[in-house]
């Protein structure tokens, strides 16, 4: 078991110590200094944290003149529509505070990889951007603040995923908890598979949908263009987090036994019932084109698309995405009429090298 | 569980309240007649997503919404579903227009419609003038006739994108109730271009056949407003601001005004005083453009089009303004948000002296205008010296405000902005204004909201311009272009184009005075790649070069022909003595005046047609219209033609064309066609184009030759854009959208891009089109998307052969 000094880095300095060897550096565990980013080892990391900068975006950008106009109006939106818009921001308006808690409370510590912490502190503050969206879309339309920002208190089924999720970051945040040794290792895995893969990687996904399927039909644009946003940044957070988890393993075979992977298939069984849960919960009748039974098979489909990832059995039988609208919204590469939105496919220039 | 499409237990709720039974029969039917006649469509298909969408107490506006949606999500396997999503609307709003001009409920299919497509348009005219949307003019026009020259079959030419974008803003509605049909649409704008000639129900007809059949279209104004109680016809305007608080929101003032009826706009902001300058009356010193900037883009905001589209604006600063570095932070999406315009558009208004200094690495300093005043009205070699003037007085330390910078620092830092944000736009000077026919008469200070317009402004004088585009697709075959139909369509093109000026409401003064005085228009053109597609003729070749130079050339002596014409039957505008024109210097004479100021220029200058014939007329008659030739970027008007944007490449093969509709997929038929042929296009191509992104280069099982016809703009060299745009702006009078696309973040070859469009004399350039640093994870995959990851899992049990993950 390595000290909880050197995992942190801030421990004594090592005067005279000699240079690292970056063969020394690990995931979790390291004997390698963690204050030291070169020589690199993980490129991926590296790559997802520069992705992460060119991909800056502030809320305030997104104009939200339309969505006010159509929540003002007496009958933009039905009331279902309305329920659904209200419960789905309440769940992302602390959602996002609880996985930047996770990673800077409870992940961040343990991790012992310089790189992947330069990630991890560039994915703390976009869930600081996104938790600011949920403010100026909480003020921007007037909403109430107190029904929002406390849904995950008073709605059941939000209750119940964060509760669920709680869990495991709860034995992280022992601040007696350090890893090294299976068990340990195998929580801090368990935390890591709860956020990245349960938490960004399936319960955002029902919530996607539903804003998405608001704006192909050209309602709630701006909050959907926000929605577009976040997904391309989830999408990066969520695919860090896969790649740390089979570092790890392939790093740690041993923590990979079928036990523990059966034993994450029941977490992610167990996390997409709750997301049914949800979209029930949700959308307790229907709206255009989205319903809570579209909205199980979806989650069937991502639920498997994870297990992949994760190199695990699918847990459900194949099945595909039911909304092939999603094509139009998420996969393929928009041109925008200048006159009529902002391009958003610019980047940061800190790529552009003149010599 | 997915509801069969055969018995699910649906009711509609009407408005009332009141419940009836989903009437599936009613829906199959409406599906199989919309997939009818249409090769590769499946009304199942589309049925089965009908009843994926649709619930219990549906409205029944949201059921009819539920078959387009559904037919529209299959268009990205077979293009043919766009017609069927197109046919859907259409019956649709056939329901809505006859009901509303009939007074009572009516339906009619596509065969119906033939014979009741004239009594319908005699009622609709009648309809329109009793609500006063319509210029009572027209129900004084032989209206029988009009209505048998309607030819119903053309309601069905149009795919959903452009059907749609009729649907949602260019068809007239009484409150929200659409009473206008395509066919009317045409003819309505047709006539109100037509209500000042002598027999006007002939050139009615004329025009109508122009618009229908999409060989030429007008731009969006004209298409909105022609015909109404308010005929705002005129795409741009442009407008120089003076230097004091007057000044300036007389600007504002004017900007909001223009902006309310439909139009784009151009400010020239050069002559306002920069940061630091003294101002007398307080004795205080300024704080510089930008805070004006910010009060010209929240006019736009806040006047939205007639709330048809957002308030667009271009600001235009000359390169040595002393504000320019913050000029170029506007649009940064960091910094101080009173300090940024995240609405308006901007763009650099550059000398030839700055590149100079950027090419031979030397100085450049940058001014206050009120110190340098003079320097904003001259170009060419009286500007460098003037401009070498003030550097030395600078030295002698008798200007105030003044910075001095390393050219290629603030070069670098206008192209980095440019990669950031796409602004601001970079667009030159001189060329603008050597080569402008109407140098006599004025300076042209920046160019519009597009960067093809090039016209004068002044404080008495607002420029205008009205615009439409030739759809050069229609004028093309496997053989070339055709001669006869393009100028045809060219000369009924410039009539149109000319009686806007005379039909046209003006809503401030100043605009009323330059446009009659001048009479400009601009003809441009779309659908260049498409052209070059029938050809197989790739983006990327010397051929490209070669038709976007001849394609030019035949369009701008019919241009120029018929606005010459125009003069002998009409007269000639009223600045025309002492014009280029009047000098029998025609365009592709006056390239040779922008290669004898720059020296070294190496311009093509190669013509196939009579030119001297035609310069000697010009010359002897006269013009009609100051400015008759600008290729605009047709963004809308080309998505209702169905083909591509102007003189663009293909962006990508399959994606999304996102607009204030929504979202569009849009896919290359062209390419479905062509793949179909080979026995190419099953789902494992769908596929393919989606993880790719809709570029064939990396799906081996496509043949090289068809990879290099749909290239896409990211995977061309962008020089070949440049080559072309230089070859197609020999022939004209004003200048073009040139977007330019750069796949890689490469800073290099960013300036040699941008070095290069100016050496070859282009007047100017427009967006800067990079693409997003990732990808989000593709949702409608089988099976994963392993691009995202780059660690493989440890101990793989999937045996799944749609897995990627290790791939």
């Amino acid at each position: 078991m390595t000290s909880a000094h050197a995992t942190t880095g801030l421990g004594e300095i090592e005067r005279g110590a000699g240079r690292i060897d970056v063969g020394d550096k690990a995931m979790i565990n390291a004997r390698a200094d963690v204050n030291q980013l070169l020589p690199l080892k993980y490129g991926w990391a590296w790559e997802k944290y520069l992705a992460g900068c060119t991909n800056h975006w502030m809320p305030t950008e997104v104009s939200m003149h339309a969505d006010i106009a159509l929540w003002k109006s007496r009958d933009g939106l039905t009331d279902d529509e309305r329920l659904m818009l209200k419960r789905n921001l309440g769940f992302f308006a602390t959602a996002e505070s609880l996985v930047a808690n996770n990673i800077v409370l409870a992940v961040y510590r343990h991790i012992t990889n310089p790189e992947c912490r330069q990630y991890l502190l560039r994915q703390a503050f976009e869930e600081a951007v996104h938790t600011h969206t949920f403010q100026y879309i909480c003020t921007s339309l007037g909403l109430d603040e107190g029904e929002l920002f406390n849904a995950y208190r008073e709605i059941p089924s939000i209750a119940e995923k964060d509760a669920w999720a709680l869990q495991y970051t709860r034995t992280l945040e022992d601040p007696e908890f350090a890893t090294g040794g299976p068990e340990r290792d195998q929580a801090f895995l368990r935390d890591l598979i709860a956020f990245y893969v349960i938490f960004e990687g399936m319960w955002f996904y029902t919530g996607f949908a539903q804003i998405l399927s608001l704006g192909r039909r050209n309602k709630m644009v701006g909050i959907a263009e926000q929605y577009q946003y976040i997904l391309r940044d989830e999408s990066i957070h969520l695919n860090f987090g896969i790649d740390c988890i089979n570092q790890i393993t392939l790093e740690n075979p041993h923590l990979w036994g079928a036990e523990f992977r059966q034993e994450v298939r029941s977490m992610l069984a167990r996390a997409c019932e709750l997301e049914v849960a949800y979209g029930r919960d949700t959308m307790p009748r229907g709206i255009l084109g989205l319903n809570a039974e579209l909205c199980e098979q979806y989650m069937h489909f991502i639920t498997n698309r994870r297990c992949a990832q994760l190199g695990l059995e699918p847990l459900y039988p194949a099945v595909d995405n039911p909304f092939p609208w999603m094509s139009e919204a998420m996969d393929l590469k928009k041109e925008k009429n200048f006159f009529e939105t902002r391009v958003t496919e610019y980047q940061s220039a800190a790529t552009l090298t003149w010599d | 569980m997915t509801r069969s499409p055969t018995a699910p237990p649906l009711s509609v709720a009407e408005p009332g309240g009141s419940r009836r039974p989903l009437d599936w029969q009613r829906v199959r039917t409406v599906v199989a007649q919309a997939c009818t006649g249409l090769s590769d469509v499946d009304p199942d298909a589309v049925l089965q997503e009908v009843a994926r969408a649709v619930y219990d107490g549906i409205s029944p506006a949201e059921l009819a919404e539920a078959l387009t949606m559904s037919a529209r999500a299959l268009v990205e396997s077979e293009p043919n579903y766009s017609l069927v999503t197109a046919r859907l609307l259409l019956d649709e709003l056939r329901r809505e227009a006859l009901s509303a001009v009939s007074g009572r409920p009516r339906q009619a299919d596509q065969v119906q419609m033939r014979a009741h497509y004239p009594g319908y348009f005699a009622d609709y005219v009648r309809r329109g003038v009793a609500l006063g949307r319509l210029d009572p003019e027209l129900a004084r026009f032989d209206l029988d006739r009009l209505g048998a020259a309607l030819d119903a079959e053309r309601d069905t030419a149009f795919d959903f994108l452009g059907l749609r974008t009729l649907y949602d803003r260019y068809l007239l509605r009484d409150g929200e109730v659409r009473f206008e049909l395509p066919q009317a649409f045409f003819m309505r704008v047709a006539m109100g271009l037509a209500l000042r000639e002598d027999d006007r129900e002939a050139r009615a007809i004329e025009f109508y056949d122009l618009l229908s059949t999409f060989d030429f279209m007008c731009s969006t104004p004209t298409l909105f407003n022609a015909g109404t109680t308010r005929p705002q016809l005129s795409s741009c305007f442009l407008t120089t601001v003076d230097d004091d608080l007057t000044g300036i929101f007389h600007g504002i003032s004017n900007n909001a005004m223009l902006s309310k009826y439909a139009g784009g706009l151009g400010n020239d902001w050069t002559p306002v005083r920069g940061t630091g300058a003294h101002i007398a009356g307080t004795g205080g010193s300024s704080q510089g453009v930008v805070p004006f900037l910010k009060i010209a883009n929240d006019t736009a905001v806040a006047v939205n089009q007639g709330g048809k589209r957002k308030g667009a604006a271009c600001a235009y600063l000359e390169t040595w303004h002393i504000d320019v570095e913050e000029f170029l932070d506007l649009r940064k999406n960091t910094g101080d948000d009173r300090r940024r315009t995240h609405d308006m558009n901007t763009a650099n208004w550059v000398p030839d002296e700055f590149l100079r200094r950027v090419e031979a690495d030397g100085t450049w300093t940058l001014f206050s205008p009120d110190e340098v005043g003079d320097l904003h009205e001259l170009f060419g070699a009286e500007f460098a010296e003037r401009y070498r003037h003030y550097e030395a007085a600078a030295e002698r330390g008798e200007i105030r405000v003044f910075r001095q910078v390393r050219a290629v620092d603030l070069w670098r830092r206008m192209l980095t902005a440019l990669f950031e944000t796409g602004h601001p736009w970079i667009t030159f000077k001189d060329p603008c204004n050597i080569r402008s026919p109407q140098r006599h008469a004025g300076v042209v200070h920046s160019s519009n909201l597009c960067t093809e317009i090039t016209l004068n402004t002044s404080a008495d004088e607002v420029a205008v311009c009205n615009l439409g585009s030739i759809n050069l697709a229609r004028h093309t075959t496997a053989e070339g272009l055709d001669a006869d139909r393009l100028r045809r369509t060219t000369r009924t093109a410039v009539r149109m184009l000319d009686n806007v000026i005379d039909v046209n409401f003006y809503t401030i003064p100043e605009a009323r005075a330059a446009n009659l005085r001048h009479r400009p228009i601009g003809l441009g053109l779309m659908g260049f790649a498409d052209a070059l597609f029938a050809q197989r003729i790739p983006m990327d070749s010397q051929e490209a070069v070669e038709f976007a130079d001849r394609s030019a050339e035949r369009i701008s002596h019919h241009a120029i022909e018929a606005s010459c014409e125009l003069a002998a039957e009409r007269g000639r505008y009223e600045s025309f003595a002492g014009s280029l024109w009047s000098r029998g210097i025609l365009p592709i004479d006056s390239l040779r005046m922008l290669a004898e100021e720059r020296g070294d220029a190496d311009f093509d200058h190669s013509s196939t047609m009579d030119w001297s014939g035609l310069r000697e007329r010009v010359r002897t008659t006269g013009m009609r219209n100051s400015n008759v030739l600008a290729i605009a970027p047709t963004a809308t008007i080309s998505n209702i033609c169905g083909v591509g944007q102007s003189i663009e490449p293909l962006y990508r093969n399959l994606y999304v064309k996102s607009n204030m509709s929504g979202d569009f997929t849009a896919i290359n038929a062209d390419l479905v066609r062509e793949l179909k042929r080979l026995g190419l296009w099953d789902a494992e191509m769908v596929r393919d184009l989606k993880v790719f992104d809709g570029e064939l280069g990396p799906i081996e099982r496509i043949p090289d030759e068809l990879k290099r016809l749909c290239a896409t703009a990211f995977e061309i060299d962008p020089h070949w854009l440049v080559a072309a745009a230089a070859r197609r702006q020999k022939w004209l009078d004003q200048a073009q959208s040139l977007n330019l696309y750069l796949a890689r973040p490469d800073g290099r070859a960013l300036d040699a891009l941008y070095r290069a469009a100016w050496r070859s004399g282009l007047k100017t350039t427009y967006y800067l089109r990079s693409t997003s640093a990732t990808h989000v994870e593709k949702s409608t995959l089988r099976g994963t998307d392993g691009r995202l990851n780059a660690v493989s899992p440890a101990a793989c049990t999937v045996d799944d052969s749609d897995c990627e993950v290790c791939q």
